[in-house]
């Protein structure tokens, strides 16, 4: 991806972006309701970070994803992979609205602080009744009802989209999950030594930090498959890679995260579980594991297994 | 990131996919009749296809042309070993030589040595086993007891290496030995040897290995006399050598296919319509197999740049090897596919012959080229713990 997005983005939400906005972002705890943070979105607009992949603006799909892989390691509470993706189907994104993407099951990403919402089939609306919901870390998840809306050309391969921008910002949590706990097992000390020193605890953190660099490759794979516009078929391949393979190392590292973080990362008040619980509800986003595993198999099958090496080194439809 | 954890992913260049077809066709015509197909570089020594490969320039294929090398790059090596590897070929003969110990002699060998030794590697007629393992000396490899003694015009050699695949029917063994006794610094004092495995004072004995096979070895030396133009490199820089040995032996395809026709007998018997379990444990397999590709493929990368991926070589061999001991359980307990009786597949069908074969070599996987123990610790030296 480009540098500059890169640098500027890292940037803007180091420093904008800190534990108490996660958490009044979020509903996690009884009686509360995740609040938008208004603010971080207006900086991110005036930045032109929103406009990132859009058509006409110099940036690509390398550049889309690499800003989610960004934006993954800093938890940033805002519908970013939706507003970026919708505002690169539609192309009208310089007017800054906040658009959301409601997908089959009708549930839109912060759709009660969004201006508009395209449905996964196409449709932009801009009246919708909302009902708040929140996936398992507490991230507005909003079920929403359409009312008027206008058609637009069939966004192209946008469920696939929108599951690559899962394992994106999913790689992205996992490079922060991994700082933690290799943060924390050099300053917590047990039997007069850090924790760190133990080879239990080594083999613990090597275990971790393969299935981080395992889940970046797998997503760098598929977002160079869509940025180099590979043919349909490989890029479906590549996605359901880097979909499947994230949602795996999700669930590994962030068991021995909190594992060598012990009962601290198990309090509200550690900032490993703003992380640990993202990549555990992003898995079930767009698709779990299984579910592109297994339609996966289902081309490789088709393919034969005397071109199974085929598949695996040039992909689907190549030969 | 942490040091270690940059993978840069590159397409192969467009020269090293061209060679693809032709390793295909190549295979094709040339294994040997009624070969049963084997992924493990291990298995299949077979002197005839390795000459034959050696005259298509597939060994060696990175080396210098006066060295009887190709001078291709990094990257048309990788396609064609993991073509070889994918397809089950009989490598096993001239696998170490064009691996390591060719690349040991070029980087640290004399003129001389690269001339008399590495001609018949690159041509697949001359064959090396390791020397670092002894009876007492696994993972600590800077332990080693096996002595050098300076004589006239050479060294004398006395000591056990051991685990040494196919010393009984490969010609030269470079051996890790100790020249100087030990110092301060455990690592002084050791230098390497190439050793003729015909020559006096060697004894070879076969061990036999959990599968029946008894493919390697211990060797044994008695007033075994090397001489002098047969020192690899500067006396007492035998663990620098040897540790860049081990880049070239931990980053390789080798260590991710070990159990690859497993998973193409499992994609033949669930057919073209698989139910959706046998689906989603394909397609899993897959995404761990083609991921694991893109690390080895970067790593090339950096070989080809000229770094030294020490780190990268060992995160992607324990994590290719992890999968290759994961493949056949996974397999063995979704298999028959299709959820059909028999429950169990008869013991010749191909699937259960390719699950048996690889389950009794599986506990090598881990061990070979360095422990999983071992390159974990690696890895957490990258991460800053050690």
């Amino acid at each position: 991806m480009d540098a500059l997005i890169e640098d500027t983005a890292e940037r803007i939400f180091s420093d904008r972006i800190d534990k108490a906005m996660l958490e009044r972002a979020e509903t996690t705890l009884p009686g509360t309701i995740g609040e938008f943070p208004a603010a971080l979105w207006e900086t991110v607009r005036d930045a032109g970070l929103h406009l990132v992949g859009s058509p006409d603006t110099g940036t690509d799909y390398g550049d889309l994803f690499g800003l989610l892989k960004v934006a993954g390691r800093h938890a940033v509470p805002l519908p970013l992979a939706e507003i970026l993706l919708a505002n690169a189907v539609t192309g009208d994104g310089e007017a800054g609205a906040i658009t959301t993407i409601a997908a089959a099951d009708n549930v839109a990403p912060w759709a009660r602080a969004a201006d508009r919402v395209l449905t996964i089939d196409g449709e932009l609306a801009r009246e919708f009744a909302v009902e708040p919901g929140a996936n398992l870390a507490g991230e507005a998840r909003d079920r929403v009802v359409v009312q008027n809306p206008v058609r637009i050309a069939a966004p192209d391969r946008l469920h696939e989209r929108l599951a690559l921008s899962r394992a994106a910002l999913t790689a992205g949590a996992l490079e922060r999950i991994l700082a933690y706990a290799v943060a924390y097992a050099t300053e917590r000390r047990q039997f007069g030594r850090p924790i760190a020193k133990f080879q239990a605890v080594q083999n613990s953190l090597a275990v971790l930090a393969g299935e981080v660099a395992a889940a970046v490759c797998a997503c760098d794979g598929a977002v160079a498959a869509v940025e180099s516009a590979l043919p349909g078929p490989r890029q479906t391949d590549e996605i359901a890679v880097a979909k499947a393979r994230c949602g795996e190392a999700a669930g590994i590292a962030a068991e021995i995260a909190h594992q060598v973080h012990g009962a601290m990362g198990f309090t509200h008040e550690h900032g490993l579980h703003h992380f640990t619980r993202r990549v555990w509800a992003w898995r079930d986003e767009y698709g779990r594991e299984r579910q592109w595993q297994a339609e996966l198999g289902q081309r490789i099958a088709a393919n034969g297994a005397d071109n199974l090496w085929d598949f695996i080194a040039r992909g689907h439809g190549t030969a | 990131m942490f040091p270690g954890l940059r993978f840069e992913l590159g397409e192969l260049p467009a020269a090293a996919e061209a060679l693809r077809s032709e390793v295909r066709r190549f295979v094709a015509t040339e294994m040997p009749a009624g070969y049963w197909p084997n992924a493990d570089f291990n298995e299949g020594h077979s002197p005839e296809f390795s000459r034959k490969l050696g005259s298509q320039g597939w060994i060696g294929m990175t080396w210098p042309q006066r060295y009887g090398g190709g001078e291709r790059t990094f990257f048309e090596r990788y396609v064609v070993t993991e073509e070889l590897l994918a397809a089950g070929a009989p490598v096993s003969a001239h696998w170490i030589a064009d691996r390591q110990s060719g690349p040991l002699l070029l980087r640290f060998g004399s003129e001389q040595q690269r001339r008399r030794y590495l001609p018949g590697i690159a041509r697949g007629e001359s064959y090396f086993s390791i020397g670092m393992s002894e009876p007492d000396t696994g993972s600590d490899l800077a332990s080693v007891r096996t002595r050098a003694e300076k004589v006239a015009g050479g060294w004398l050699v006395n000591g056990t290496k051991i685990w040494t695949t196919d010393a009984h029917r490969n010609h030269y063994l470079i051996a890790l030995v100790r020249t100087q006794p030990p110092t301060d610094s455990r690592h002084a004092g050791l230098s390497q040897l190439v050793i003729d495995l015909h020559g006096e004072g060697v004894a070879v004995r076969p061990i036999r290995n959990i599968a029946g096979f008894d493919d390697f070895n211990e060797v044994v030396f008695e007033d075994c006399f090397v001489a002098e133009a047969d020192l690899v490199g500067e006396p007492g820089n035998g663990w620098v050598q040897v540790t860049s040995e081990l880049g070239y032996e931990r980053s390789g395809p080798e260590r991710f296919l070990s159990a690859f026709r497993v998973f193409v007998e499992f994609v033949r018997a669930a057919g073209a319509y698989p139910q959706r379990a046998d689906a989603a444990l394909i397609g899993r397999l897959a995404s761990h197999l083609m991921t694991l590709r893109k690390m080895s493929i970067s790593v090339a990368g950096m070989l080809q740049a000229g770094t030294d991926p020490a780190v990268e070589s060992a995160l992607v061999k324990s994590l290719g090897n992890d999968f290759e001991k994961l493949l056949p359980e996974l397999v063995r307990l979704q298999s028959p596919p299709g959820g059909h009786w028999p429950a169990q597949l008869p013991p010749d069908h191909p699937l259960e012959r390719c699950l048996r074969q690889t389950l009794l070599h599986s506990p090598s996987f881990t061990l070979r080229g360095g422990t999983r123990e071992i390159l974990r610790g690696v890895v957490a030296r990258g991460l800053g713990l050690r």
